[in-house]
């Protein structure tokens, strides 16, 4: 390298030989071919490490049989759901495995004497953003479910210690099975997230690193193997994820593996102490974020909308919560959720049922585990309102009982009509 | 703002099109404007203790000059005292903002020792960023106006030498005679600038994003855990971090460097191999360069330096060093860090003196490859010697660095009974650091003597031009796929 003393004392300067000009366009150019070629592209479904949402989307592409019902939804839907089944199937269930909801399918069998199966989407921290990735990129064509049952609470709408829609973690594992950008005000609302996606879409490298990471991993662990092979070991994996857990705290935080989130069975005369969050919520709903709400209810609306044009109907249900968590929200504040969840499914009402089941009175306090997630007792209770409000619900049960066909038609008919239009694009061979 | 932030990928070209083309009067206030901004993006109100020392040493230190020009009797201070006064309100500022807490807790400490319960104030002082970089450099300042080095009389020149953004933060701790005068050059844009510049910015990203933020990982695993890892794990990760620290503070450095070469600046070099050291002394001429040579000019020196007693030069040595030692941080494992400095550079120094009593070097001048052999074993000794000062350095406590050290030691008789499968890091294959580390090392090790064969060649005076433009490619490229998404703080932005 030269000194500024050196630098000066020269007098000719040719743009043309810029070493950083070249480079840059070199790099440019590097980037522009690597795209082109799709240079080290992974499927969506190659995924770095298992989070809730790995499981889920892993488990759900899988399988062969498309759901009757699929619930959407925070923990708030997530936790109920899965500690009524702990109780109900009277073992332990792996929150990583387990995507149904038995209880409900047992009872609704009851109740109506038909049979649906369910998968279980509901995932920690699932934003109404997320719920939209779900249902846009997922819940489609073959995978089509005739209902869903979304279960929002106000925290899904005004998380304050939400950074944007794109830092979840279910966004950042769905947004690789689809076209966000349609959308990317709303999901990269700050300019700095912005510039960066903007670079990502400039330079491939910068856009696709986590799918380069991923296979250049792939290579320096094949490496590795060979030059300083694992030893054998006598933890389990699940001990040694404990281990790095405790090791580095921050690394991979949604990082969940098999058998890492346990519910087990209950009993009704004892359950857990009572666990007082009120201080985290007090936090994360400080200072109202218009922008985010109305963002995630503009999410909420793409659901109905989406869900609608896919023949599918959408059981809305405003979640309980206690009275406490309640009373964190100004009256206002409250009102402006409950009359907006109320407009939208108004708005798309042929396709949408809502439920308030905090309005309707039926929880106490004693219900829940906290401030805000039901236990299983109130999971059961949760489970059987939501039951009984579709069983009587014409629009509900005439979706649960319709086989989709039309729908399903409509999808293939749009896909090779897709299919046609790209043909007739791609130049000639 | 960091140097690894979008931001500064925003406020860096901004403010390098902006300066190139304004009129030259005006370029000196843009960038003060530009390093204020830079600094308030972080906590707005310090911007005005920055401002306020400023001012303050602005003000006082002409009267160092009047005195000392005065006839005698004529004023009333000497120049001892006003260099005194104006040394003191930028030390008082440092020792509020940054040794408070340390203080108060030593206090409490002592008198509970004394079966007294003392009920400590509450303080709640946030360390602004730099500040020890911009007090070093400020008494630098008052100490040459004494020493009869000519005054800068204009204030934004004397603002934006305490605030010039890219050495800001964390140095390197710029001399006054070295960079005022180039805040009046006429300087016109030229391409080298850029390529030079971007050039340093690019390697110093590297150093810091993809080599010590993933040696990082390793590090705080270790550190913070240290009963999980054998003795052999542990001198693995001590080397780390011995590697985390320097591409970590050598990566900041760069970017600051490049950054100023971009608005044709040079600002002092701070490193030059320092693991390539034959001995502590040689350690300390080769490490943060800019702190041991403020530390010599203005600390080692005037304390009487090597021009007195044997006795009294070791104290000299000691007082320095643990007093660097605390400069680092307020808390008693950087204090142990500099006395262990100067106990080594005391030891280093009888050595030496065994060595010449006993005439080694004499033998060593006539036999070359003796000579060699005893070159590198001093290298790697020194390595290790440093190494051991980094557990002082790195530790959260003392707790943790004696409990970090005793394992230390146990490793050579470890080593005997040792298998590769007892390695916890080969244990943890994600992230994938942990076993990678076994080929990292040796590879950063091997890559010091590789450096400097070619400095000796210099081959980095002249690199071809192809040779140039592919490394920026290639670290371009690496940059951009291997960044993570939040890159931890510069370990030195705590300093």
């Amino acid at each position: 390298m030269n000194s500024v003393e050196a630098i000066n004392k020269r007098v000719k300067v040719n743009p043309l030989k810029s070493r950083f000009l070249v480079a840059s366009a070199g790099f440019a150019l590097l980037s522009a071919s690597m795209a082109a070629l799709a240079f080290g592209q992974t499927k969506p479904t190659d995924f770095a490490y298992n989070t809730w949402t790995t499981w889920a989307i892993k488990e759900f592409v899988e399988e062969a049989k498309k759901p009757d019902l699929v619930f959407l939804g925070s923990s708030l839907m997530l936790v109920p759901l899965d500690s009524t089944d702990a109780d109900h199937l009277q073992r332990r269930i792996d929150g990583s495995a387990h995507h149904k909801s038995a209880y409900f399918e047992d009872r609704f069998a009851e109740k109506t004497g038909q049979k649906v199966s369910t998968y279980n989407f509901s995932l920690p921290g699932e934003m109404p953003s997320d719920a939209a990735l779900i249902t846009d990129f997922l819940l489609k064509g073959e995978k089509a479910p005739k209902v869903i049952v979304y279960g929002v609470g106000p925290r899904d709408f005004l998380d304050n210690l939400l950074q944007s829609p794109a830092a979840t973690d279910p966004f950042q594992t769905l947004s690789r099975f689809g076209d966000w950008t349609k959308r990317v005000d709303l999901i990269v609302p700050q300019w700095q997230e912005r510039l960066s996606y903007e670079l990502g879409q400039a330079f491939y490298t910068y856009g696709s690193k986590s799918q380069l990471v991923f296979n250049a991993n792939k290579v320096i662990n094949a490496l590795l193997d060979k030059v300083a092979p694992q030893p054998q070991l006598k933890q389990t994996a699940v001990e040694l994820a404990g281990v790095r857990r405790l090791l580095l705290p921050d690394y991979h935080p949604f990082e969940i593996n098999r058998q890492q989130c346990l519910f087990s069975p209950e009993l009704a005369n004892a359950r857990p102490k009572f666990e007082d969050n009120v201080g985290e919520y007090r936090q994360r709903y400080k200072n109202l974020k218009l922008e985010t709400f109305n963002g995630q209810m503009q999410f909420l609306s793409d659901i109905l909308v989406t869900a609608k044009s896919r023949d599918i109907h959408v059981v809305l249900v405003a979640m309980p919560i206690t009275d406490v968590n309640r009373n964190l929200l100004s009256d206002n504040i409250w009102k402006l959720y409950c009359d907006r969840l109320r407009t939208l499914a108004a708005a798309n009402s042929e396709s949408t049922t809502f439920f308030d089941m905090q309005a309707s009175g039926g929880f106490k306090t004693e219900d829940f585990k906290d401030t805000l997630h039901l236990h299983s007792g109130g999971g059961a209770k949760l489970l059987d309102k939501i039951v009984q409000v579709m069983a009587t619900d014409k629009p509900t049960m005439a979706a649960l009982t319709s086989n989709n066909n039309i729908a399903l038609e409509r999808f293939r008919q749009t896909t090779r009509q897709e299919a046609m239009i790209e043909q007739k694009e791609s130049p000639a061979l | 703002m960091l140097f690894n932030s979008l931001q500064y990928l925003v406020f860096l070209p901004v403010v390098f099109l902006l300066y190139w083309i304004s009129p030259q009067r005006l370029r000196v206030p843009l960038l003060l404007v530009a390093s204020y901004v830079f600094y308030c993006t972080w906590r707005p109100i310090y911007g005005l203790l920055i401002f306020g020392l400023t001012m303050a040493t602005f003000l006082l230190v002409p009267f160092i000059h009047k005195a000392a020009t005065a006839a005698s009797g004529k004023h009333i201070f000497t120049p001892k005292v006003w260099l005194g006064i104006a040394v003191a309100v930028n030390l008082l500022c440092l020792a509020i903002f940054k040794y408070a807490y340390f203080a108060v807790g030593s206090v409490k400490q002592g008198l509970s020792m004394a079966g007294i319960d003392w009920k400590e104030p509450h303080l709640h002082i946030i360390l602004p960023l730099g500040i020890s970089f911009f007090v070093f450099e400020f008494i630098h300042y008052a100490v040459e106006v004494y020493r009869g080095k000519p005054l800068v009389k204009n204030f934004s020149a004397l603002a934006l030498f305490a605030a010039f953004f890219p050495t800001q933060i964390a140095g390197p701790i710029k001399r006054y005679q070295d960079f005022v005068p180039q805040l009046t050059e006429k300087l016109k844009f030229k391409w080298e600038y850029v390529d030079e510049g971007m050039q340093m910015i690019l390697m110093g990203l590297a150093k810091k994003v993809l080599l010590a933020d993933n040696l990082a990982m390793v590090v705080q695993a270790g550190f913070a855990h240290p009963e999980n890892f054998s003795s052999v794990d542990l001198w693995l990760i001590t080397y780390a971090f011995a590697f985390q620290i320097f591409f970590d503070f050598a990566g900041y450095t760069d970017v600051a460097r490049g950054s100023a070469l971009l608005f044709g600046y040079k600002v002092p070099i701070n490193f030059n191999l320092p693991y390539m050291a034959a001995n502590v002394a040689d350690f300390w001429n080769r490490w943060h360069i800019s702190l041991s040579t403020w530390l010599r000019d203005y600390l080692f020196i005037p304390l009487g330096g090597s021009r007195v007693s044997r006795p009294l030069v070791y104290r000299n040595l000691f007082i320095t060093m643990a007093l660097g030692g605390l400069w680092h941080g307020a808390a008693m494992h950087f204090l142990a860090w500099g006395a262990y400095q100067g106990i080594v550079l005391i030891l280093h120094r009888e050595y030496v003196r065994v060595l010449e009593a006993v005439g080694i070097n004499k033998k060593l001048a006539a036999s070359p490859t003796a000579a060699k052999l005893y070159h590198w074993f001093s290298i790697v000794a020194t390595f290790h010697i440093v190494c051991i000062g980094w557990v002082l350095f790195r530790a959260d406590d003392m707790k943790t660095a004696g409990a970090m050290i005793l394992k230390l030691v146990q490793a050579p008789v470890d080593l005997l009974h040792f298998s590769a499968s007892q390695l916890a890091i080969l244990q943890i294959r994600d992230p994938i650091i942990f076993p990678a580390l076994l080929l990292l090392l040796p590879g950063l090790m091997i890559s010091q003597p590789i450096i400097a064969w070619l400095n000796d060649k210099k081959f980095y005076q002249s690199p071809p031009w192809a040779v140039q433009v592919s490394l920026m490619v290639a670290l371009m490229c690496l940059l951009t796929i291997f960044s993570p998404d939040s890159s931890p703080r510069f370990i030195y932005f705590q300093f």
